[in-house]
C-alpha cells in the first residue's frame, strides 16, 4: 500500500445476475478510485446496486467483467479461498444487523478473525482486548451479544473488524438499527479511525445525515455511479453527539 | 487443530439435549458391537475349554449302522479286540481305550438317582484325563474277574451320598451291588455332559452286570495320537485296521466312523463364526442407524447456523475451515458415543458374565475396533453436512434469517 495512493480501483466493473430467464444488470461499467484514508459514503435507493457494489468491494462476490484492484493487487477474479484470505487480511466488515455470533462473548467474537489467520491463542486475546479498548468496551469483554445494547453490539462488531488492522473497513448501513444518539456514537468512532489510523471507510447508507459525516459521497442509481462529490465540511459526529446530549 | 476441536466441543455443548440424543444412537451401536465381540469370545472360550477338557489329540471311533444287507453276517459293531488291534498296529496312536455307558437308576443307602454308568478299561483315565482323588483304582485282576467295584464322580457323590464319604460303601445298579473303591477328581462340563455325574467300573463288569452284551462289544473306542501332527496319520491307520478286521473294502461304506477332537473344534468354530457374523451384522445395522442420526442432526445444525457460517466466511474463514468445524463436530459426537458405548459395554459384559458364569474379556481389539468405527462413522456421516456448510455462498448465508 503506497501511502496516499489508490487503495481501491474499479475499472469497467459489471455485475449481471440471472433471475429466471432474464439477466439483471446490477452494476454497469463502474469506475471508481478510492485512496487510503478516505471516508466514503455510498448512497442510493434500494435496488440501485449499492449492495452489489459493497459485495464486490468486500470480495464476497466476483464482478462479471472489469478489474478490481485492492491495495494494488487484482482480486476480482480470485477463487473462493483466496478471496476469503483477502477478506481476512485487508477488509473489516460492519453490518446493519451487527452479525455477532450468538452465545459467544464479545472477546471471543473479536478474536474470531485472528483464529482464521492462525494467530496464537495468547496473541489473539491480547489483540482482541486491545481492539475492544479502542471502541471503549474494556469492561464488557465477557458479555454475550444479548447482554449488550445495540450500540455496544455494533462497537463489538467494529472491534472485530479492526482487530486484524485492515486498510479497508466496509460498513453496510451500520446505523440502520440504531437510534440517533447511538448512530452518532458509532459514526464518531468511524471518524476517529479514519483520522487517527488512516483507515479507509466505505459506508453504505440511505440516510443523508449519515452520509453528511463522510468526506466523499457517491451516489449509485440503476447500476451506475451518477454522482461523486467531495464534502469539504463533513459533519463532526462528536459535535452532534455533544449537541444531542445538551438538549 | 486444537482451536477446531474447541470450536466443535462448544458447538456440541450448545445444543446439549440434541447432542445427547445423537450420542445415544452411536452409544447403542458401539456398545452392541463391543458386547457381541465379548460375548462370542467368552462363549468360544467356554466351549473351547470344554473340548479341551476331553483330553488332547483325541480320536473317537463310533460304530455306525450301515444300509448294507446281504448274505454277510450283520456288522458286529466295535469290540475290545478292535481296540487291541489298534493298540498293536497303529504306530501313530499312543493310547487306546474302550468305553460303554448307560444312564440308569443307581441306588445308595440314602438316595436313588439317575447316573451315567460307565464301563471302561484302565487306560480310559489317562486318555480322557480323569484321575483318582480318594481311594484307589481297580486292580488288573479285579478287571479280569469282572469284580463288582466302581469309582464315583463328584456330582454323583452329591446326588447319592450327600456329604458322606462314599469309599467302602455300596451302590446298586440293577440287582448288583458295587463297592465304591475310589472317587474321581472333578472335571467339569464337556460339550456333551457333566463329566462328574458318573460312576466308572471295569468294562467287563459293565458288560456282564449292567447291560449284558454279547461278545466283547463296546460302544466307543477312544485313541490318542502321539501328537497333533500324527492325528491325520492315526485316522488313516485306524480306518485301515478296522476295514480289514470288519472285512470292508476301500470305497465301501464303513460300519464305523472316526472323529477327531480338532474336527469338533472346527465345527464349533464354524458355528460360532456364523453366530458372530449374525450378531455383528445386527450391531452394524444399529450403528448405521446411529450414523444416519448424526448426519440428520448435523444437517439441521448447518441449516440453523447458516448465518453464523456466513459471518465466519465474511471475516475470512476458508471452505476448509468451515468444513473442518462441522466435521469435527460430527466426530466429537460419534467419539463421545463410542467412549460411552465402551463404558456401557463394560457394564453390560460384567452383568452378563455374572449371569452366565462365562468370562467376557473386553479385548483391546474390541475397544480399538469401537474407537476406529466411531471415528469412521463420524467422518462418513459428517462429511456431507460439512461439505454443504462449506459450499454455502457467503452473501446468501449472511442474508439468511
Amino acid at each position: 500500500m503506497d501511502g496516499g495512493g489508490a487503495l481501491i480501483q474499479l475499472a469497467g466493473v459489471c455485475k449481471d445476475y440471472k433471475s429466471g430467464p432474464e439477466i439483471v444488470h446490477a452494476l454497469i461499467d463502474v469506475d471508481l478510485t478510492v485512496g487510503a484514508g478516505e471516508f466514503v459514503a455510498i448512497v442510493g435507493a434500494s435496488g440501485s446496486g449499492k449492495s452489489t457494489l459493497m459485495n464486490i468491494l468486500g470480495c464476497l462476490d466476483r464482478p462479471t467483467a472489469g478489474v478490481f484492484t485492492l491495495g494494488g493487487v487484482g482480486v476480482g477474479d480470485r477463487s473462493g479461498d483466496a478471496r476469503a484470505m483477502v477478506r481476512n487480511r485487508l477488509i473489516g466488515f460492519v453490518f446493519q444487523g451487527f452479525n455477532l455470533l450468538a452465545r459467544t462473548t464479545a472477546l471471543e467474537n473479536v478474536e474470531l478473525p485472528l483464529l482464521y489467520r492462525g494467530v496464537s491463542r495468547k496473541e489473539r486475546r491480547r489483540r482482541a482486548i486491545e481492539a475492544l479498548c479502542e471502541v471503549g468496551l474494556q469492561d464488557r469483554l465477557g458479555h454475550t451479544p444479548t447482554q449488550l445494547s445495540g450500540g455496544q453490539q455494533q462497537r463489538v462488531a467494529i472491534a472485530r473488524a479492526l482487530v486484524t488492522r485492515p486498510p479497508l473497513l466496509l460498513a453496510d448501513e451500520p446505523t440502520g438499527n440504531l437510534d440517533t444518539r447511538t448512530s452518532y456514537e458509532v459514526l464518531a468512532l468511524l471518524q476517529t479511525l479514519v483520522r487517527d489510523q488512516g483507515i479507509t471507510v466505505m459506508l453504505v447508507t440511505h440516510e443523508p445525515d449519515v452520509a453528511a459525516c463522510a468526506h466523499r459521497v457517491i451516489t449509485v442509481r440503476d447500476g451506475r455511479i451518477t454522482d461523486d462529490s467531495h464534502n469539504s465540511q463533513p459533519v463532526q459526529a462528536r459535535a452532534q453527539l455533544a449537541a444531542a446530549l445538551t438538549v | 487443530m486444537l482451536g477446531t476441536l474447541r470450536l466443535a466441543l462448544a458447538g456440541v455443548w450448545r445444543a446439549k439435549l440434541r447432542s445427547a440424543l445423537t450420542v445415544l444412537g452411536i452409544l447403542i451401536g458401539i456398545a452392541a458391537v463391543v458386547v457381541v465381540t465379548a460375548l462370542t469370545t467368552g462363549a468360544r472360550q467356554v466351549v473351547g475349554n470344554q473340548i479341551e477338557s476331553l483330553g488332547s489329540n483325541l480320536l473317537f471311533i463310533f460304530s455306525q449302522p450301515t444300509a448294507r444287507s446281504g448274505a454277510r453276517v450283520a456288522a458286529l459293531g466295535l469290540t475290545e479286540d478292535d481296540a487291541l488291534a489298534i493298540r498293536r498296529e497303529a504306530s501313530a496312536v499312543s493310547k487306546v481305550t474302550v468305553y460303554s455307558d448307560v444312564r440308569v437308576q443307581v441306588v445308595s443307602e440314602i438316595a436313588n438317582d439317575s447316573i451315567q454308568v460307565v464301563g471302561a478299561d484302565a487306560s480310559y483315565f489317562s486318555v480322557r484325563g480323569f484321575s483318582v482323588e480318594g481311594g484307589r483304582m481297580w486292580t488288573a485282576s479285579e478287571g479280569l474277574v469282572k469284580a463288582k467295584v466302581c469309582l464315583i464322580g463328584q456330582t454323583a457323590i452329591r446326588k447319592l451320598f450327600g456329604g458322606v464319604d462314599p469309599i467302602g460303601r455300596f451302590v446298586r445298579v440293577g440287582k448288583h451291588p458295587f463297592r465304591v473303591i475310589g472317587t474321581l477328581k472333578s472335571k467339569g462340563d464337556s460339550p456333551f455332559e457333566d463329566q462328574d455325574d458318573r460312576i466308572i467300573m471295569p468294562i467287563g463288569s459293565w458288560r456282564s452286570r449292567v447291560r449284558p452284551t454279547s461278545g466283547r462289544r463296546v460302544q466307543l473306542i477312544m485313541a490318542k495320537s502321539k501328537s497333533s501332527g500324527h492325528t491325520a496319520q492315526a485316522v488313516r491307520q485306524i480306518d485301515g485296521i478296522l476295514r480289514q478286521r470288519h472285512r470292508i473294502d476301500d470305497g465301501e461304506e464303513a460300519d464305523f466312523r472316526v472323529r477327531t477332537q480338532e474336527g469338533f473344534k472346527k465345527r464349533q468354530d464354524a458355528v460360532f463364526g456364523a453366530l458372530t457374523a449374525l450378531l455383528l451384522s445386527v450391531a452394524a445395522v444399529s450403528l448405521f442407524v446411529g450414523g444416519v442420526g448424526v448426519m440428520n442432526i448435523m444437517l439441521v445444525s448447518v441449516a440453523e447456523r447458516t448465518r453464523e457460517i456466513g459471518i465466519r466466511m465474511a471475516i475470512g474463514a476458508r471452505k476448509l475451515d468451515i468444513q473442518l468445524q462441522f466435521l469435527a463436530e460430527a466426530v466429537v459426537l460419534t467419539l463421545l458415543g463410542g467412549g460411552l458405548g465402551i463404558l456401557a459395554a463394560l457394564g453390560l459384559a460384567t452383568v452378563l458374565s455374572q449371569a452366565t458364569g462365562w468370562e467376557m474379556p473386553l479385548s483391546g481389539t474390541a475397544v480399538g475396533i469401537a474407537v476406529t468405527t466411531s471415528l469412521l462413522v463420524g467422518f462418513v456421516f459428517g462429511f456431507l453436512p460439512a461439505r454443504r456448510a462449506a459450499n454455502l455462498d457467503p452473501i446468501e448465508a449472511l442474508r439468511h434469517e
